[in-house]
Parts: C-alpha cells; structure tokens; sequence
C-alpha cells in the first residue's frame, strides 16, 4: 500500500499519487488547479503524461464522471521549442 | 444558506490570503472567498521575485524591505517550505547614459538603506559569464530574493485554516449591502449570504469589479504581462537579472533610445527579466500591456519579442526550450502604489489591492498592515501614502 502511494503520477515533476489524493482531499476539484497545488503537469511534456492518470484519480475520488473533467488549459508552444526558432534576428546582433 | 463572520475577504490570490491569515491571527474570525480557483488569478501567473532594487526611495522601497525581512522567518511561523531564496539580483547597463542614471538612482537607494551597488566589467563577468559582452557594468544587489508563490499561498491557507479560517474556491461575491445593524450582507455565486462586521476587497485586477458591488470606484486597473517559462536547466549565472533600459525609460523618458520595433516595443511595454525558479525553470519576462485589458490569451509577438530579447542579452539561451507562455494582470494603480486600508464613508468596508508588479513581495507586510489598522495598532510605517486616495484614473 505504501508503494502505491509513493507511486509517480508525474514523472517530469516527480509527484506521487499521494500528493494528487492530498490536494483532492484539499478540496482541488480540476486538472488545473491540481496542477497549481502540485505541480502536476507542469514538467517538460505539459501534462501530455500525466493528465488522463490525474484526471481519472479525480473520476474516482470524487465520483465525477470522467468527461466532465476539464482538460488543463493548453497555452503556447504546444511542445518544448528552442528560442532561436523565435528568434531568428536574435542570433546575428549587431555590435556584438 | 446564511454564515457569520468577522471579516470577509474577497478574492483568495496571495494577497487576501495573506489579509485573511494575519487576521486571523488576530483572533478575527475570517472567511476568504474566490471566484475562480486556487492560484487561478495574477498569483499563479507571475515571477517569483521580491525585488527591491527596482523600487525608487519612499515608502513602496521601505514596506518592500520589511516585507523581505518578514520572509525570512515565514517559513518558520507558517510551518513549511515556501521556496524562499537569497539569489541576489544585477541590472544590466548597456551604455554610459544607462550608467549616469542608475549610478544615481543606486546612490538614492543606498541612502535608503538598501544593499546595492554598480559594478563594474570583470565583476559582471565573473557572476554572469554567458551575459553578452555588450553590457558595460550593472547594478548588484545580495538581498534580491524569491519565493514561489504557489507555496506562500499554500502556506497562508494551511496556517489559516489551524486558526479557524475557511478558504472557498469557485464562490463569487455577486451583490452587497447593509442590513440594519449595520453589518455587511454580501450574497454569493453559491446562493449563500454571508454576513460580516468587515469585508476586505483583495480581488487583484478585478478589484474595481468587486468595488462595484459597493458602489465604489477603486482605480485599479489591468496590466496585462506576458512571460515564458524554459525548461528546466541547470544555473547560467549566480543572479536573476534585469535590463536598465526599461528602468532608464521610466526615471529618464528623454533618454528612451529609439529602437527598430520602437511602435511594437512600446504596445508590449517590453522590459527584460530572467529569473530561475526554485524548481530550475527560468522565468523570462515581460511585458506591460495597457490595451489588453482582461485577455488572457498570450500572442505571438509577444513570443517572439520576448524570445528576441533573451537571445540578444544572453545567447547561450538560444539552445534552450520555451515549455509555456502565460500571462497573467497586474493590479496597477494610477500612481503605482498599493491600496490600502477603511475606504473613507463606508464603514466596515476595506481595500487591500493594487499592487501591480510586485504583490508577491508585498503579500506578507500588507496583510500584517491591514491586521494593525483593523486592531489599531500603531503601525511604525507611514500609511498616508498607501490608504484610499482620490485619484484621477
Ligand atoms: C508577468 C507578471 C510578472 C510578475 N512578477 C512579479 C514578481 O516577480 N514579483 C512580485 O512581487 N509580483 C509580480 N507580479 C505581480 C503579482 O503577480 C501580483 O501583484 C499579485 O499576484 C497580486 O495578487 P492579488 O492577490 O492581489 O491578485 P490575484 O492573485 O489576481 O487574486 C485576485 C483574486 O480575486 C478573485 N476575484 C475576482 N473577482 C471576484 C469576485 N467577484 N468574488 C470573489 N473573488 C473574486 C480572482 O479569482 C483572483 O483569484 C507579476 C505579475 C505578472 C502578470
Ligand atoms: S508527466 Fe506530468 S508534466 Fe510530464
């Protein structure tokens, strides 16, 4: 039991299943306020791992049904993109 | 449904949060309610920094200060991590002119007390070697620091609660008024009156919003700011960091250089911030917009301004990785200081908002304030400054 608990829910950000329940048991009722609570789907993937564990967690201890819960609110770039793609004047300064 | 309380706070960002622990504190019995969810307002979409040489001399610089040394031993009295850090900070200075004004906006400064001072070429290079060598000198500060504000919040609800205040998300105050004992009724979103001696407005940006409601008007306006956050990277300097120009801009608008993009730079309200996290993120920023009012979307101009700028000051971040773009609203103030205390000619009804940039560093001084005007205590600072004032918006 105690392993399950310590169970990695999100791995980019190294939160436990424990830490989910803990901010359910808080009163954390969505993916995006789970996130701000813990971290979770913050990491590098943006929650791509980790959101439909959480979101089933959610299903199950609270009795919502598990299309109801929201997705976390994607915001740009949808995946990890280098600066200089942004960039591109930035790499040839002047004066430098 | 009807509850009873002492002071009702309005808006549960880091700043009522911080209104309703202190009060508590004081024996108050509080409840704190919020429209939308835990971190959802400016509180959780926002730097981390309590920075205190941007501030100039006066009372905003000196509450800053005892705000800072408040953090300190927070951790201590809320009873856990808050991610309070000591990484210092520099301000980046590009040319001569850049140097004659923050040479004597640094002096001014000192003067106030605050550990700061330029340094020059080598220094700037040995604490950040990847800046690009473009940069003649900067300013450097030990005592700028940080905190993550999704802990500070944790932390005030969590020592709140053990003190009897109750927190409710997804509550919103919808209309207000006085019953005949002369105690506030504010009907909520939930169908719910609650009645109270005090209400406290903390509504961030939304503040005016909520003034409404009482039929008064805050000048406290949106300004929207835009950030990236990278991936996580190990540290590429010893200090977060800052750009002189945007602060040249402001103390000394006639030197304002005139710049390629000058029509984009200036509806961006573009400025230079880097800062890493507690987590090993950094934070790059941001933007000032006037325009944007209640927006929450991020644009792509911003992306790549903000981008253009990072690669321009220190390349080495070129090879990083953009993982998001937020943005989230300042609470800003005609006059760009904070709002606090009894709104005059409503009695039982106070403002403790507008805080702009810098309301996380101001969470724990403002609510301590606010607990020593609700118990009269003398406050050793000078509130004139800070308490509701007529202003022109
Ligand atoms: C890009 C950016 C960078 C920043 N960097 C820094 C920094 O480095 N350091 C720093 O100190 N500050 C920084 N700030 C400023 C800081 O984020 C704000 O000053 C601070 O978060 C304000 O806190 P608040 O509690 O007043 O507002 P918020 O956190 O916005 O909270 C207000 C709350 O009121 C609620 N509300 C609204 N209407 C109602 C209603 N009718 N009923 C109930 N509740 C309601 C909202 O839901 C919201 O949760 C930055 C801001 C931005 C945008
Ligand atoms: S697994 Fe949660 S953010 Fe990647």
């Amino acid at each position: 039991m105690e392993n399950e608990q310590n169970r990695l829910i999100c791995r980019c950000e190294e939160i436990t299943l424990e830490e989910i329940i803990q901010a359910i048991d808080n009163g954390c009722t969505s993916l995006n306020e789970i996130k701000r609570y813990t971290r979770a789907g913050m990491g590098l993937c943006q929650s791509r791992v980790c959101s439909r564990l959480i979101a089933r967690i959610i299903a199950e201890k609270t009795g919502k049904p598990l299309d109801e819960i929201v997705p976390v609110t994607a915001r740009p770039p949808s995946r990890p993109v280098r600066i200089d793609i942004f960039s591109p004047r930035g790499c040839n300064v002047k004066n430098s | 449904m009807k509850r009873y309380c002492d002071s009702l706070v309005i808006g549960g960002g880091i700043i009522g949060l911080s209104c309703g622990y202190y009060l508590s504190r004081e024996g108050f019995k509080v409840q704190v309610i919020d429209s939308m969810e835990f971190g959802s307002g400016s509180s959780g979409a926002c730097d981390d920094m309590i920075l205190l040489q941007s501030k100039k001399p006066g009372v905003v610089l000196e509450l800053a200060m005892e705000s800072l040394e408040m953090y300190r031993f927070l951790h201590m009295e809320l009873g856990c991590d808050l991610g309070f850090k000591q990484m210092g900070g520099m301000i980046l200075i590009e040319n001569q002119e850049e140097l004659a004004v923050m040479e004597e906006f640094v002096s001014s400064q000192r003067s106030c007390g605050l550990n700061v001072d330029i340094v020059d070429r080598e220094e700037l290079r040995r604490r950040q070697p990847h800046v690009s060598d473009r940069f003649i000198s900067s300013t450097y500060s030990p005592d700028d620091s940080q905190v993550d504000p999704f802990l500070v919040m944790k932390g005030f609800i969590n020592a709140g609660q053990r003190l009897g205040m109750e927190v409710r998300y997804r509550e919103a105050a919808v209309t207000a008024e006085k019953n005949g004992a002369g105690r506030w009724q504010v009907l909520t979103s939930t169908g719910c009156i609650v009645e109270a001696e005090n209400v406290v407005i903390s509504a961030g940006a939304w503040s005016n919003i909520v003034g409404g409601l009482f039929d008064i008007s805050i000048p406290i306006f949106p300004r929207r700011g835009q950030l990236l956050i990278t991936e996580k990277i190990p540290p590429i300097g010893e200090t977060n960091l800052w750009s002189a120009s945007y602060m040249v801009t402001k103390l000394r608008p006639d030197l304002a250089k005139v710049r390629e993009n000058q029509s984009e730079y200036n509806e961006l309200g573009l400025g230079f911030s880097f800062t890493r996290t507690a987590h090993g993120n950094y934070l790059i920023g941001s933007t000032r917009e006037e325009q944007a009012g209640f927006k929450k979307l991020v644009d792509y101009r911003a992306l790549e301004a903000l981008s253009r700028q990072v690669a321009h000051i220190i390349p080495l971040m070129r090879h990083v990785h953009i993982i998001r773009h937020i943005a989230g609203f300042r609470p800003a103030t005609p006059d760009g200081k904070m709002i606090l205390g009894p709104w005059p000619g409503k009695e039982g009804l106070y403002v403790a908002s507008g805080h702009e940039g810098d309301g996380i560093a101001m969470a724990p001084i403002t609510g301590k304030l606010l607990s020593d005007i609700f118990t009269g205590r003398k406050s050793i600072t000078n509130m004139k400054e800070l308490i509701p004032r007529c202003m022109v918006v």
